[in-house]
């Protein structure tokens, strides 16, 4: 069973600031409670397959000139430069 | 000016001379303005369609060459980029966002001549499957306003279904060009996994999404996608149909088909009008000489659950980028130390999104991967070993494309489990890459009904042969707007 602390947990890693965590925490716990049923699923000795992507499929890795000057798009640069917020207070 | 015609009926009206590009993107634009206040289809309408459309007529009459859609009045889902133009994705985190290039998509359908007349809403980043959950509000299903469209591509179908656009182009995760297609009556298109290109697309869950048509008949379907498949170099996950002609032969019927009635898609909680529906679907399809026959997929039950958890880990994954440095939504830096920021500016986020992206963090991690992420690709994995043995029996598989009739706006959205299960049939086609079409089929009390036809993978050209097939023994009532 998921607990309240764990989703608590989760939502920090994932860099989501909540104010009322209750507002999330039943219905996050109903939704992966739901996932439980995956257990009765009897796919414990099956294989995962995943596709294969060959590698002559990928595209040629040249230059291609783009025109635009993508950090004009953003709000905060200085020169090339992005700027960011302080890395530690 | 008829609005009502299909794509294929617009190009020849043009082609005849009988009526001018600007004549009808100008009709189509004003019947945005008539009816999108009350439908809200729209989050933004393209001011130099009425420009675009004079410059194509100009080349025509000089005699000069023009792509193969003559100017058709086309909406995109607000997930697909356009150059230069908005691409939000329902959702405050990029109301702002200008996308710097064209989706392969796009660029095919720019070479065509296509006209896009604006870009439609969705559920934010294309989690729902009502519309509701767009941060700009939900669209309203034109057969009856109270009624959500579907989702997550509603816009899509919302535009198409009520005349302000010839076809659209939507996206589909786990049901999300299916769904609205089937509650808005219009068809739906999803193709096999890698037919199209999904540059450009804003990515949800790579790993199963694609790009479809949302057109008023079959035709226009495979007539749309003539213009988008094929292989791209700038996406990996393309193959080559060797510029197949989804349309030619067509009409080739059914005639001796085998077509596998998936038991677990009409059982439990479907609505009695839908399974009635489905049934009238199969006697048609008998009718038309072929061998309907149960199947059992016993994986279809579990598929839901599984699709949520792989979807909600491929969300956290991609949408972890959305830190408020690189795209859209802006406040000031000062202040601020940088997690604190970043997580600061992703309360901008809608809750159904905040709520999958907890879940993706939660299924994948240490101490439950084996329970949920893992056992969920198991699932995805037993049930393609299903579907395939499935079709070697046979040619098609049908079922309703949503086991229920559309629902009222507000009626599920407190209840995650029952929005779930609306997903129930439309699903497997996404995590088995197989071929999918939902074709309006009934009407109950007002409310559309569709059905679902699935095929064998890159067996997209036989598909649409048995869904127009299908199409042609239905006589629909006309949408009340």
């Amino acid at each position: 069973m998921v607990t309240e602390d764990e989703i608590k947990h989760v939502s920090k890693l994932m860099r989501i600031d909540i104010d009322d965590h209750n507002e999330y925490v039943d219905k996050v716990k109903s939704m992966i409670g739901y996932f439980d049923i995956l257990d009765s699923a009897g796919v414990e000795s099956e294989e995962i397959s995943m596709p294969e992507i060959s590698i002559s499929n990928l595209r040629k890795d040249e230059y291609i000139p783009f025109d635009d000057r993508l950090i004009e798009k953003l709000n905060h640069y200085k020169g090339t430069y992005v700027r960011a917020p302080k890395m530690s207070s | 000016m008829n609005l009502k015609i299909s794509a294929l009926e617009y190009i020849q009206e043009i082609k005849t001379g009988n009526i001018s590009v600007e004549d009808f993107v100008a009709k189509t634009i004003e019947q945005i303005q008539n009816v999108d206040g009350k439908l809200h289809a729209f989050l933004s309408v393209n001011e130099e369609a009425i420009d675009q459309a004079r410059g194509i007529d100009k080349k025509i009459k000089s005699g000069g060459k023009v792509g193969s859609c003559f100017g058709m009045p086309i909406s995109i889902k607000d997930n697909i980029c356009i150059k230069n133009s908005k691409t939000t994705c329902a959702s405050k985190m990029l109301e702002n966002f200008i996308a710097p290039y064209d989706a392969t998509v796009i660029k095919k359908l720019k070479q065509q001549d296509a006209i896009f007349v604006g870009k439609v809403n969705m559920d934010e980043f294309a989690m729902g499957l009502s519309t509701e959950f767009s941060a700009f509000g939900p669209s309203k299903n034109p057969w009856d306003t109270d009624y959500v469209p579907g989702g997550s591509s509603g816009g899509s179908a919302v535009s198409v279904s009520a005349f302000e656009c010839v076809a659209s182009l939507g996206s589909d995760t786990g049901g999300s060009v299916r769904n609205p297609a089937s509650f808005c009556s219009t068809v739906g298109y999803k193709p096999t996994y890698g037919l199209i290109s999904r540059y450009g697309l804003i990515s949800y869950a790579n790993s199963i999404e694609q790009i479809g048509p949302l057109t008023r008949t079959v035709k226009d379907s495979a007539f749309m996608l003539n213009m988008i498949s094929g292989i791209d170099p700038n996406d990996n996950t393309t193959v080559d149909n060797k510029n197949e002609d989804y349309l030619s032969g067509i009409e080739s019927g059914i005639e001796g088909k085998r077509i596998g009635i998936i038991k677990e898609m009409i059982g439990d909680g479907i609505d009695p009008a839908v399974l009635s529906a489905t049934k009238d679907a199969i006697s048609k399809l008998e009718s038309l000489g072929a061998v309907c026959e149960e199947i059992s997929l016993d994986m279809v039950k579990y598929s839901v659950a599984a699709y949520y958890t792989i979807t909600a880990t491929e969300a956290g994954s991609n949408l972890a980028r959305y830190d408020n440095l690189r795209y859209g939504y802006d406040f000031p830096l000062e202040g601020y130390e940088f997690n604190s920021y970043i997580s600061k500016a992703r309360r901008n986020f809608g809750p159904e999104v905040t709520r999958r992206m907890i879940i993706g963090g939660f299924v994948p991690s240490a101490g439950h991967a084996g329970k949920y992420f893992l056992k969920a690709l198991k699932v995805k994995s037993k049930l393609i070993k299903e579907i395939n043995e499935a079709f070697k029996k046979f040619d098609f598989l049908v079922s309703p494309t949503v086991p229920i009739l559309p629902f009222k706006i507000g009626e599920k959205i407190d209840d995650p489990i029952s929005l779930f299960l609306v997903d129930i049939n439309t699903v497997t086609a996404n995590l088995t890459g197989k071929p999918a079409i939902s074709i309006p089929f009934a009407n109950s009390n007002g409310l559309p009904i569709g059905i679902q036809l699935m095929a064998d993978s890159m067996n997209d050209k036989s598909l649409l042969q048995a869904a127009y097939a299908l199409e042609q023994t239905v006589s629909l009532p006309e949408v009340p707007i």
